[in-house]
């Protein structure tokens, strides 16, 4: 997959995980992989960016003696989510209309 | 390798970009290797888990902004030792001198496009008074020889029309000229930073 667009991808990814409930690193990671590749080594900058472009927050919560960091996804995050969602509709439109027209021409 | 040894070679890989930036991504991966144990990975598969340190340190400085990453990679991993103190002032008659010859260079590149530039509006200038000077001289005397003020009104217009086309070819030229040193400034650049722009065409 092209780089540009599996990092976009990602992004929306982990921000869509973080939309149903704060969540941490490893977690964030579980809930992500059915759908996406994705490890420590990519996660790690992604999370950074989202964190300086203030799409989430990050808090530490104490867990079994050690500190936890918890992301929360902004205002400005969901935001993402939308102009991601909005801009994949005219992706998906021209997604079905070559699917189609491929399968026609198979038919014939 | 165990969660110390990860640890230890992480840090040491990071050493000299800022102090935070190295303390937040160890506790990032300290954490990640943690979770994993708690899962039920043993502490070499969870630290396994977490792939080539190499990779986790690429990811890292890709993030930075470019002015660290110089700033970094421009420092020296170490402090120098005596006999490299010794070593660049003795060879400070070379180094020195190489350095004078790559920036003389590159400014010598700059001032032969500029020159050709401002040669070229100069030609352009020169047909264009000409120009001007054999319209004007021609009338003048026109009534005095009338052979020769006709050739030589002639001449000026000659020059004047070639003046003037000659403007457009010049500018659309220098402008190509101007691109072409803007070119040639990034790859002087990309002689400093060829391992990062690399990485990042790969990936």
């Amino acid at each position: 997959m092209d780089v540009q667009l599996k990092k976009g991808l990602l992004e929306t990814c982990v921000l869509t995980v973080l939309n149903r409930g704060d969540s941490y690193g490893y977690q964030i990671i579980k809930d992500a992989s059915p759908y996406l590749e994705i490890s420590e080594s990519t996660l790690y900058p992604i999370l950074k960016r989202l964190e300086s472009s203030d799409c989430l927050n990050v808090y530490s919560v104490e867990h079994n003696g050690r500190l936890r960091k918890y992301y929360k996804i902004t205002d400005a995050g969901r935001e993402k989510i939308e102009t991601f969602l909005e801009s994949w509709k005219e992706v998906m439109t021209v997604y079905n209309f070559i699917t189609e027209e491929m399968r026609s021409s198979d038919n014939e | 390798m165990n969660k110390t040894e990860f640890l230890s070679c992480l840090e040491k890989k990071l050493a000299g970009l800022p102090e935070n930036e190295v303390e937040k991504t160890r506790s990032f991966y300290l954490e990640m290797i943690d979770d994993r144990s708690e899962d039920g990975m043993s502490e070499e598969e969870a630290v396994a888990a977490m792939g080539n340190i190499d990779d986790i340190v690429k990811a890292a400085m890709l993030e930075l902004p470019l002015t660290t990453l110089m700033k970094t990679k421009m420092r020296p991993k170490a402090r120098l030792k005596a006999w490299e103190i010794v070593l660049l002032v003795l060879g400070f008659p070379l180094w020195f001198t190489l350095l004078a010859a790559f920036v003389v260079v590159i400014l010598s590149v700059y001032v032969s496009v500029w020159a050709v530039i401002i040669s070229l509006y100069a030609t352009v200038a020169a047909l264009v008074l000409s120009g001007l000077a054999g319209i004007f001289g021609g009338l003048f005397c026109l009534f005095q020889n009338f052979a020769a003020s006709l050739f030589i009104l002639g001449s000026g217009l000659i020059c004047g029309g070639i003046g003037i086309l000659a403007f457009f070819g010049v500018t659309a030229l220098s402008v190509w000229l101007v691109k072409l040193t803007g070119l040639f400034l990034r790859w002087i650049k990309s002689l400093f930073i060829t391992r990062e722009v690399d990485y990042e065409i790969n990936n």
